[in-house]
């Protein structure tokens, strides 16, 4: 079977949203990868949503926003500036390749350009195969001889 | 009424916790009236077979610290969980994994080929690494198995309680053991012994608005004794760390470092700390945002210290 | 041959046992000490910025 990579895309309301909708109405085709969520802002996006993304078996998350000084929320998105510069580090250290992550700027007026995105991060994760980092923590966990999991 | 029958054991510990049940002082007399140790390895000389040799739900109270690094590990927490009435994951270790957790980064061949080949300290020209069992003239014996990642104990057994801390603190404790004895311990589940809040709530720091135009290191600049340290650029664990400890280490000069663990409704201790602190970051600009977080080394380490075994990614990706 | 084994070792930090082997008389055949504990502190401060060393290898023992 050929790999498939599962994207989870986080985009913004007021421009990424709009912006992939446009595509779609602009009858743009694009790889099917990404799964959305839709958020209000992308300053809404805390770090826990991406790694709880990958913990729970994407090979690749996409958070998208309003260009720098478009945000609907004035700053949101100079919050979200700071948050995926340490994030990508933090990502880094867990053993995680740069590829499978990104942050990218699509404004409402840019389906091409979320369509262009979307191509683009499919193929790098494509390249890079399966995250497989809830299969390595089930298996050392399995190799502890681990009980289901249960937090408190 | 009868006397309880409280046990205590380490696992992957230090035995800090230990003492810090020591450190409650006098009151140990008061726990002593209260309760009879049935197993306690710092303290008493109880062997694995008398505990073995005890019915089911025979020990009304454990308190378990340690996370579980090894088969012994394993083993003592099925046991004892078995043994238990009430199993109390305590400190940091059992809690959330601490400080052993940070070996999750590394693969379990690196760290027995760095301890027993590599280190400068280390004369070992057979080159020789632990086996579970080795043949010896007499026979056989054994040593545990070492696994390939630290748990915090309730992926190993059900917990009924946690004690955070590294170690928690002999107030707390004493708070606790009060709690057990008069029999008004909260939901199955709770952390005890500990704030619902967070650390800043409880810091006596000077504190305004946050703002952080660059990372400082306290081995190259000496902190002001009275100002909230993530407004002088330190970073401290305080927004995201449950509080609990009076903010022992915020006194003694350095920053919250997390052993309390997450407050209620935080998933990830590291990721909400990366959250809340880069926020206040003061800068636009792509570039410059990324010089700002250049300054801090380290970063999984720094924002997670405790609770990777315990966060939503448990391990590094190797 | 008879075999006792301390298992564990109590009242000092950290673990152990000890197997003694006896040979037919009674005597001390052999007797084997054993540290089954490992944490790794050697690997996982490396890369560490070294003002925080020191709060990470107090944990090597709490006693």
């Amino acid at each position: 079977m050929t790999f498939e990579p599962k994207i989870v895309g986080i985009l913004c309301n007021w421009c990424s949203y709009t912006g992939a909708d446009l595509a779609g109405t602009s009858r743009i085709k694009y790889a099917p990868n990404v799964r959305v969520v839709r958020v209000m802002c992308s300053g809404r996006v805390d770090p826990t949503f991406v790694l709880k993304a990958f913990a729970d078996g994407a090979d690749g998350v996409l958070v998208a926003g309003c260009h720098p000084g478009d945000c609907h929320y004035i700053e949101g998105n100079y919050k979200t500036i700071r948050r995926i510069a340490l994030l990508k580090k933090m990502l880094a250290d867990y053993g995680i390749e740069p590829q499978r992550f990104r942050l990218e700027w699509v404004s409402a007026g840019e389906g091409d350009r979320w369509a262009q995105v979307v191509n683009s991060i499919t193929e790098d994760v494509r390249k890079l195969g399966p995250a497989k980092i809830r299969e390595f923590s089930a298996s050392t966990l399995r190799a502890a001889g681990a009980r289901s999991h249960k937090t408190a | 009424m009868a006397k309880l029958k409280l046990a205590s054991y380490w696992a992957a510990a230090c035995g800090g916790c230990d003492v810090a049940i020591l450190d409650v002082h006098e009151k140990i007399l008061d726990i002593a009236a209260a309760a009879d140790i049935v197993f306690w390895p710092i303290a008493t000389d109880f062997k694995y077979s008398d505990v073995e040799a005890m019915p089911d739900a025979d020990i009304d109270v454990t308190l378990f610290h340690g996370a579980i690094r090894n088969s012994e590990n394993e083993h003592l927490a099925r046991l004892l969980r078995a043994k238990s009435k009430i199993l109390v994951a305590f400190g940091s270790c059992a809690h959330i994994g601490g400080i052993p957790g940070l070996a999750n980064l590394f693969s379990r061949e690196d760290i027995l080929k760095r301890v027993y080949l590599e280190t400068p300290s280390t004369v070992n020209p057979e080159k020789i690494t632990p086996d579970p069992r080795t043949a010896v003239p007499e026979g056989e014996i054994t040593i545990p198995v070492f696994h390939d990642a630290v748990r915090p104990l309730n992926q190993v057994v059900e917990v009924d309680y946690y004690v955070p801390g590294c170690p928690p603190t002999p107030a707390q404790i004493w708070n606790v053991v009060q709690a057990i004895v008069s029999g008004q311990l909260p939901e199955k589940g709770s952390v005890v012994g500990a704030s619902e809040k967070t650390q800043c709530d409880e810091c006596t720091r000077k504190k305004q608005e946050k703002k952080i135009s660059g990372f400082k290191r306290i081995a190259t600049v000496q902190p002001d004794p009275d100002t909230c340290f993530l407004e002088q650029g330190f970073l401290c664990m305080g927004p995201v760390t449950r509080g609990g400890c009076d903010t022992r280490c915020q006194l003694s000069g350095v920053g919250c470092r997390g052993c309390y663990g997450p407050p209620p409704g935080v998933l990830d201790q590291g990721a909400k700390a990366l959250s809340a602190i880069t926020s206040v970051i003061e800068s636009k600009e792509e570039a410059d945002v990324q010089r700002i977080v250049d300054q801090i080394p380290d970063v999984l380490r720094s924002f997670n210290r405790f609770a990777i075994p315990a966060s939503l990614i448990t391990r590094k990706v190797l | 041959m008879k075999r006792i084994s301390i298992d564990p070792i109590t009242r000092l930090e950290g673990h152990g046992k000890i197997e003694i082997f006896l040979d037919d008389d009674g005597r001390v055949a052999n007797c084997y000490f054993q540290v089954p504990e490992l944490r790794g502190f050697e690997k996982f401060v490396e890369g560490m910025p070294i003002e925080e060393v020191p709060r990470v290898v107090s944990r090597i023992c709490g006693v």
